[in-house]
């Protein structure tokens, strides 16, 4: 009776440890540049300076949301994760998919019909809801090319640098 | 000229007031409603995420092979377009099937709102109901498209479509024809992928997902900021509902949109009338032929000869 209830204290030890790894893991120091790129196609990647946005935000949860930091800022998220003190990984890409419109991820999403977040945006919309928004209440940079230089591929698809059209009245209509 | 008696003029009368009995039954008709097909495809396109960057319309370009545009995709003077003294702002054509026009709404003070626009793929489309050689197709899946192999050029969808969006090719002479947003059903939707436009928003402004799972998400969005959102979907009962629905941050008559449109089909208008014409057509004659002959009793002929001597 008495190995069997060491044996559980113990399970219970080793999973504490394991979930608390990655903070473990981490030696509290977060980088100081991300390189973001895992999508760029059109555009470059983006070095995101992490100090920097270190120092002028008021805390990690403001972009981590409950996930990692000390605290919840949004009150949606606080409702449920008030009480979560960063425990987890602070990677976007663990809740953030690369392409949440495949008909897998659809019915993934919709499978539990008690499922709460069945609205979590995809990577790249993840990148850009976040930042974004932000640079532009706070009048930070907000062209699409201050962030990301655009690619050659990029140019074509929006028909733009030396792909741009020669004669602006060709196609001109609705006059 | 011939009598009618007593009798004869009631029996016309009985006619005549089950007819129209009759007629008052509509519902008997075989008029089901119909409100989509049930795993129908939509897109919530939330206004308060759109930035007016223009990638959605380049990738339409270059999905559907469109020509080059008259501007690059990035120079955003043509949010300055007007045209009809002002009065109007970019419309899809045959060479863009979406446009993402800038307003400046007094609700925002002055901000400028974006709004992207494509056909919205109405559950019961007056496009389809409209054309008499069935060019239009609502599939299962959503999309409203068209077959140009049967479109014999009467452009009464132009004129049926409550959001003013198809388009014609009038600089084709030989083979003219509609064009307009398919939900990119030939090269994605029937594969089961979302359309370009949706793919290539940075901002996720165009959430892809079951209908009924973004009307869900809509709502919820509207509850959870309450301040930052209109209360209302655009798109939800709008003409019977559409594929493609709308949030917004301002009211939609400040965005361009149409907000008197009826909140049931279009086809609705229609329906009653219809209904009742293979009743007319079918029992009519016969109806009144017995009338008819009835209230001649045989002899009504030698009857009308005499009188007329």
């Amino acid at each position: 009776m008495k190995s069997r209830t060491i044996g559980i204290l113990g399970g219970i030890i080793l999973a504490l440890i394991l979930v608390s790894a990655p903070v473990f893991g981490m030696d509290n120091k977060p980088p100081a540049t991300v390189m973001i790129d895992s999508l760029s196609h059109l555009f470059t990647g983006v070095e995101f300076d992490h100090n920097l946005h270190v120092e002028i935000t008021e805390g990690c949860s403001v972009c981590h949301h409950h996930r990692f930091g000390n605290g919840v800022v949004d009150e949606n998220c606080a409702r449920c994760h008030s009480e979560c003190q960063g425990t987890f990984s602070p990677t976007c890409s663990d809740c953030h998919v690369s392409d949440p419109f495949t008909g897998k991820h659809i019915r993934e999403m919709e499978a539990n019909p008690n499922r709460y977040h069945i609205d979590i945006p995809g990577l790249k919309a993840a990148y850009h809801l976040k930042c974004l928004t932000c640079h532009i209440k706070e009048e930070a940079p907000s062209e699409c090319v201050d962030c990301h230089a655009r690619t050659d591929a990029g140019n074509r698809f929006y028909h733009s640098g030396k792909y741009a059209p020669a004669d602006g009245d060709k196609n001109k209509n609705h006059e | 000229m011939r009598k009618i008696s007593r009798r004869g003029f009631f029996k016309v009368t009985a006619a005549g007031s089950s007819a129209v009995a009759v007629s008052s039954t509509k519902k008997a008709f075989g008029m089901k409603e119909f409100h989509g097909y049930p795993n129908s495809m939509g897109v919530l396109v939330d206004l308060t995420r759109c930035i007016g960057c223009r990638t959605c319309e380049a990738a339409c370009n270059k999905e559907h092979g469109l020509p080059e545009p008259e501007l690059p995709f990035d120079d955003f003077s043509v949010f300055d377009q007007v045209y009809h003294d002002g009065k109007e702002k970019r419309r899809t054509s045959d060479k863009a099937f979406t446009v993402v026009n800038r307003y400046n709404p007094k609700a925002s003070g002055g901000e400028p709102v974006y709004r992207k626009f494509q056909c919205n793929h109405c559950n019961e489309p007056a496009c389809l109901t409209s054309c008499f050689v069935n060019a239009y197709t609502k599939t299962k899946e959503g999309a409203v498209i068209y077959n140009p192999d049967v479109c014999v050029g009467c452009r009464m969808c132009m004129v049926a479509c409550p959001f003013l969006v198809p388009a014609y090719t009038y600089e084709s002479a030989l083979h003219p024809q509609i064009k307009k947003c398919n939900f990119c059903y030939d090269t994605r939707l029937k594969y089961g992928k979302p359309p370009a436009c949706v793919e290539a928003c940075p901002q996720e402004a165009l959430t892809f997902g079951h209908r009924k799972t973004l009307i869900k998400i809509a709502h919820e969005r509207i509850r959870e900021n309450p301040k930052k959102y209109v209360d209302h979907v655009y798109g939800e009962t709008e003409v019977g509902g559409t594929s493609w629905m709308y949030l917004s941050g301002v009211p939609f008559d400040q965005l361009g949109f149409n907000t008197d449109l009826q909140h049931h089909p279009i086809l609705d208008n229609t329906k009653s009338f219809l209904g009742f014409v293979p009743m007319v057509l079918g029992i009519w004659p016969a109806l009144f032929m017995g009338f008819h002959l009835l209230a001649k009793g045989g002899k009504g002929n030698d009857e009308d000869k005499q009188s007329n001597k």
